[in-house]
């Protein structure tokens, strides 16, 4: 059983080791280890080129303590670290994303290099940003740009990394939030959009320091979006089609609202 | 049969025994409409024969189970899919099996207890005859039987319409309509076959083989009338246990394995979704199978009955009264055929929408009324009935109509009220929860005015403004109107339980996306119908209790007349009669030489109670407290053979003149709103509809409690499960489901059977009168309101599902599943118990009018009440 390294990269990060393939890792953290039922709702997790992670970490002592368990199980996980995490890793260790729903169900999405397509033709852009902050702001600027931004060190504030998601922003043509969005404080959510698509407005602007997650997954636009001021790494979400008709089961769940 | 012309290919389809059968009739000996074919009613010749048309009954009877036999055989004949589709629907299979072994078992003691108790009844306390007892466990066992063929059927056709749907989407919904058509049909034919095979043994059997008198046709009615209770006691297990099962299985699978775990629905890692398929059967289709079976067994026994006494109120010959007996039995016959018709017109084109696909159900009612409508003009002609009948039978289809359609705007996301409460849900669930209350409570108008506008045009135009039993008859045919098309109007329920279960096999077993697609909008449309079946069941159960009401006064007179014939006195040698005063205003008047062989006393008995003057005739009293006094009486007698007897000294020929009208009874028993115990009797008929509804929902809840903390101990104790390595345990969930819903089902049904004995023994006959008003009006509007309220609740959640207000993950999301979950036990448990409570109340009180006749007026007394 050979040892994955793993990035947890919401609501809290850590660099973990690990004998579990993707599938079972992130069933193992949604269901928690006693598989009860109140598990952590869902996760993010990066896999991680151990041969590219470079020296903050100490990979010989995980590798010494990663190992099956008496009775011949594999090791779940042995964490290497558990703060400032992603801005230690080069951009060049990371690997594929997966998305684990409440119930345990895993999808792997790679990086593309693929251009990142335009936004749809929504006036402005929604970030959930993941990791190290996690506030939700509405942004004129695109997943890159944005990045740029957050990541530049003569900016005041800035972060040496930011992994996000980019969010559904639609718009009725009244200029309402569209119907099918689950977002609370929809005024506010508008208001904001009217702020950054003003003229002379800004260009970011916080909606909320802490948001509720309702619905997480079904409302991902363009997908995720990793980077720092050299590189960004674009994670694309599939559509509700692919989804639907290639991954059901995993739709099925991250889709169900809760 | 591919050589035939098209137009003759469906007479090739009517099976060979049908055809045999149909010549045997029409080589029977009998006579035609309109012939003196019961003209030895009367007499004591015991020799009688049966009209032909009388066979077309049975021959329906017998034709629905044939049909319900070949649906079920095509539909056997088909492929369960692969091995994890058998597997699922094996599971499925067993669970809805495991629940009727159990229920078949308590019901199976209840029925021995009871039975017992009604031959104390009728042998040991002369109140009631004693062949009820035997007709009880009838009754009570082709219900029973309906629901195992219903729920055997649906379990076998779940896998094998989501195999179909694989080919195409009618192939799918012709399995599930056909495993929905095996309940209709299998429930109506075993119905009218129950009635039928007893009226036959009554009426040209039983005096035959015991040696007795021929009973009239009126002491046929009366008893037969008394059948229903078998049915009403397996429906209330059935609605009550079933309705508990179902949702403490689905709140519990909710609960845990959506909210908790965030398990989507219909994934086989959730200890309780198979307990949840299991409930969905257990619900709608043996439940609502039962619920109907009774309705519609009610319908035509009370239509029966009141049948007869209007006939002979209206001082009309034998034929007559032998006509409007078995009208409402050969209406249901001509239902029978049409619903046949109407099942095969039911089909779905590969292109079809939702809306095309409903379209296609509602041309199956719509043949099926229209033929209804046909073949009750030819009942009404040949029989001779007043054409008012056929009016009568137009309001019930209408009605029936009317009723699902107001539950549709009442539950359906295309109309405003569930609109209404599903933006309340942009405030959270407190508001959600106030919308639907007062939605629900709105909703109820539909439905009771269009009961209130077909109560008063039914008895209207039968004459009932002049003459009430007429107007009562016509009430009683309305019943049986609307539940003509039963068979068919049942299968669009049953086929929602199949078509759902597909939809689950399709998601468990990882079918392809165009069959979960198909077997989707066959489960929406499943949805649709479940509501209006909804309606139609509250709306049925309404007017059979309506129908049974009227007939509890007949009750009573036969009741009266049984206390009277197990009094006998001998009349003296030199008097041409004697009259026994029983105390209370009720005397017994004998005539000699009827003490003789079983049942003779009966036929030349009569009773009589004291009435106002204009009615009366002043008799002397020769034995009892009152003997040598003269008193004022009215006859309610029984035996029309009495009229034959020529006892012209007691002015004999003129009692059928001055039998005792239904006022008569009202007066007797001071039926009136001014008398507290009337007054009495309505308030704790509406104390019952809340008690009932409370024992109900509680029981949900502790239940759904046992289902939750199971689900949560497999989660915490199987690690695998999650991880789809191990096996949930589905066997216990269904178990816990079982023993639960057996075990709260007890309080509510004792509650049901025992209020109305004791409320006749306490508070007389007008108690009973009040009871059963307060329980059909209130009960009637409290089913309706929690019906529509429920419904409105999913509906709403729907609606939010399907990406308005927010959609899936919204507050509104969550608000409007704390709306579905508190309306789950409204729509599917204490809603449709309600039914069985409004007519089981009535045919308990009805059964045992006898006992309250006798006892209650010494209860009475003996308590000071007069």
């Amino acid at each position: 059983m050979d040892m994955r390294l793993y990035l947890i990269c919401n609501r809290f990060e850590a660099l973990v080791a690990s004998q579990l393939c993707p599938e079972d890792f992130g069933a193992y953290l949604a269901t928690g280890p006693l598989r009860q039922t109140t598990g952590e709702g869902e996760v993010l997790f990066i896999e991680i080129d151990q041969d590219k992670v470079g020296e903050p970490f100490d990979l010989e002592w995980a590798r010494r303590h990663c190992v099956p368990h008496s009775d011949g199980s594999p090791k779940r996980s042995k964490y290497l670290s558990i703060y400032r995490v992603l801005e230690h890793i080069p951009m060049e260790a990371y690997g594929t994303l997966h998305m684990t729903t409440r119930d345990g169900r895993v999808l792997g999405v790679d990086h593309t290099d693929k251009p990142i397509p335009a936004n749809g033709g929504t006036p402005a852009n929604m970030y959930m940003e993941l990791s190290p902050i996690k506030p939700l702001v509405v942004s004129c600027l695109q997943p890159a740009e944005f990045i740029q931004l957050l990541t530049d060190f003569s900016n005041p504030i800035h972060v040496p990394k930011l992994f996000m998601a980019d969010m559904l922003v639609d718009t009725e043509p009244d200029g309402h939030l569209a119907a099918y969005l689950p977002y609370p404080n929809r005024e506010h959510i508008e208001d904001c959009l009217r702020q950054v698509t003003s003229k002379g407005g800004k260009a970011t602007k916080i909606v909320n320091r802490n948001p509720a997650r309702g619905g997480f997954f079904r409302t991902i636009r363009r997908g995720f979006f990793l980077g720092d001021q050299t590189q960004v790494l674009y994670y694309p979400f599939p559509d509700k089609d692919t989804l639907d008709e290639y991954h059901h089961k995993w739709w099925r769940s991250a889709s169900l609202g809760w | 049969m591919t050589h035939l012309p098209a137009c003759l290919r469906p007479i090739a389809c009517v099976p060979l025994p049908v055809v045999l059968l149909l010549v045997l009739l029409f080589l029977l000996p009998g006579s035609a409409p309109g012939q003196d074919a019961a003209s030895e009613l009367f007499e004591a010749d015991p020799e009688r024969t049966l009209p032909w048309w009388w066979f077309f009954a049975p021959l329906s009877a017998f034709l629905a189970l044939f049909s319900a036999f070949l649906f079920y055989r095509s539909i056997m004949k088909q492929s369960e899919g692969n091995e994890r589709m058998k597997e699922i629907a094996s599971y499925v299979r067993e669970g809805a099996y495991a629940y009727l072994r159990r229920q078949y078992y308590v019901v199976g003691i209840f029925f021995a207890v009871v039975f017992v108790l009604l031959l104390l009844i009728s042998l040991g306390l002369h109140v009631q005859h004693y062949l009820v007892a035997f007709a009880f466990l009838t009754g009570g066992f082709f219900s029973g039987l309906a629901g195992f063929f219903g729920m055997k059927t649906a379990t076998s056709s779940a896998a094998r319409t989501a195999r179909a749907a694989e080919q195409s989407l009618d192939s799918g919904l012709r399995v599930a309509f056909r495993a929905g058509s095996v309940m209709g049909l299998t429930v109506v034919g075993l119905a009218l076959l129950d009635n039928t095979m007893w009226f036959f043994y009554l009426y040209m059997v039983h005096h035959h083989l015991l040696g007795v008198e021929p009973m009239n046709l009126e002491t046929i009615a009366m008893v037969m009338l008394c059948f229903g209770i078998g049915a009403s006691s397996q429906a209330l297990f059935a609605r009550v246990g079933g309705g508990i099962f179902t949702k403490a299985a689905d709140v519990g699978a909710d609960l845990v394995g959506k909210v908790e775990a965030g398990i989507p629905e219909d994934d086989p890692r959730n200890p309780a979704t198979i307990a949840d398929n299991v409930g969905d059967n257990v619900g709608d289709v043996a439940g609502m199978g039962a619920d109907l079976y009774e309705s519609y067994s009610g319908a035509i026994l009370a239509s029966s009955a009141l049948g007869v006494a209007a006939a002979a109120g209206m001082g009309l010959g034998v034929n007559e009264v032998f006509s409007y007996m078995v009208a409402p039995a050969l209406l249901a016959a001509v239902g029978i055929a049409a619903s046949v018709i109407g099942i095969m017109t039911v089909r779905g084109r590969e292109d079809a929408t939702m809306g095309a696909l409903l379209k296609s159900l509602d041309r199956g009612i719509h043949v099926a009324s229209a033929l209804v409508i046909i073949g009750a003009i030819g009942v009404v002609w040949a029989l001779g009935l007043p054409w008012s009948v056929l009016f009568a039978i137009i309001i019930g289809l209408v009605l029936g109509i009317l009723i699902g359609k107001g539950t549709e705007r009442a539950t359906a996301a295309e109309y405003r009220p569930t609109r209404n409460i599903a933006e309340q849900s942009s405030t959270g669930p407190a508001t959600l929860i106030i919308a639907g209350i007062a939605e629900g409570m709105l909703s109820v108008w539909i439905p009771i005015l269009a009961v209130c506008g077909g109560m008063l045009l039914a008895f209207g135009i039968s004459g009932g403004f002049t003459d009430v039993l007429p107007g009562l008859y016509g009430i009683g045919i309305a019943a049986v109107g609307m539940l003509s098309t039963l068979g068919l109007t049942l299968a669009t329920d049953a086929y929602g339980p199949v078509s759902d279960n597909a939809g689950g096999i399709a998601e468990m077993a990882d079918m392809p996306k165009h069959v979960r697609e198909r077997t989707d909008m066959l489960d929406a449309l499943g949805n649709t119908t479940a509501a209006i079946g909804k309606g139609f069941a509250i709306g049925s159960a309404a007017l059979t209790a309506l129908a049974l009401l009227a007939s509890y006064v007949e009750a009573v007179r036969v009741g009266m007349h049984r206390e009277t014939a197990a009094a006998y006195v001998t009349p003296a040698e030199d008097r041409p009669y004697a009259v026994h005063d029983l105390g209370y205003g009720k005397f017994g008047i004998y005539i000699p030489g009827s003490d003789g062989v079983a049942d003779h006393n009966k036929l030349y008995t009569f009773s009589a109670i004291e009435t106002r003057n204009q009615h009366s005739r002043r008799m002397e009293v020769t034995d009892g407290p009152r003997s040598g006094e003269t008193v004022d009486l009215v006859i309610a007698e029984m035996g029309n053979r009495a009229r034959m007897a020529e006892i012209s000294d007691i002015d004999g020929t003129m009692l059928a003149e001055y039998r005792a009208t239904l006022k008569d009874f009202m007066y007797f028993y001071d039926i009136t709103l001014t008398n507290p115990r009337v007054l009495v009797g309505v308030f704790l008929g509406v104390l019952m509809v809340f008690m009932f509804s409370s024992l109900t929902m509680m029981a949900v809840g502790r239940a759904a409690s046992s289902m939750v903390n199971e689900v949560r101990r497999q989660f915490r104790e199987k690690t695998g499960i999650m991880l789809g390595t191990e096996k949930p345990d589905y066997e216990r969930c269904v178990a816990i489901s079982t023993a639960g819903a057996q075990r709260e089902m007890v309080l509510p049904s004792v509650l049901a059977l025992s209020v109305p004995i004791l409320t006749g023994l306490l508070l007389d006959v007008g108690g009973v009168m009040g009871l059963l008003v307060g329980t059909l009006t209130a009960g009637f509007a409290v089913a309706v309101f929690m019906a529509n309220s429920g419904g409105a609740w999913d509906n709403a959640k729907k609606y939010v599902e399907a990406g308005n207000l927010g959609g899936k993950g919204s507050d509104a999301h969550k608000a409007t599943v704390v709306g579905d979950t508190v309306g789950d036990p409204f729509k599917d448990t204490s809603g449709p118990s309600l039914n069985i409570l409004i007519k089981l109340t009535s045919i308990v009180s009805i059964v045992v009018a006898g006992l309250v006749v006798k006892y209650s007026p010494t209860i009475s007394q003996f308590l000071g009440m007069g």
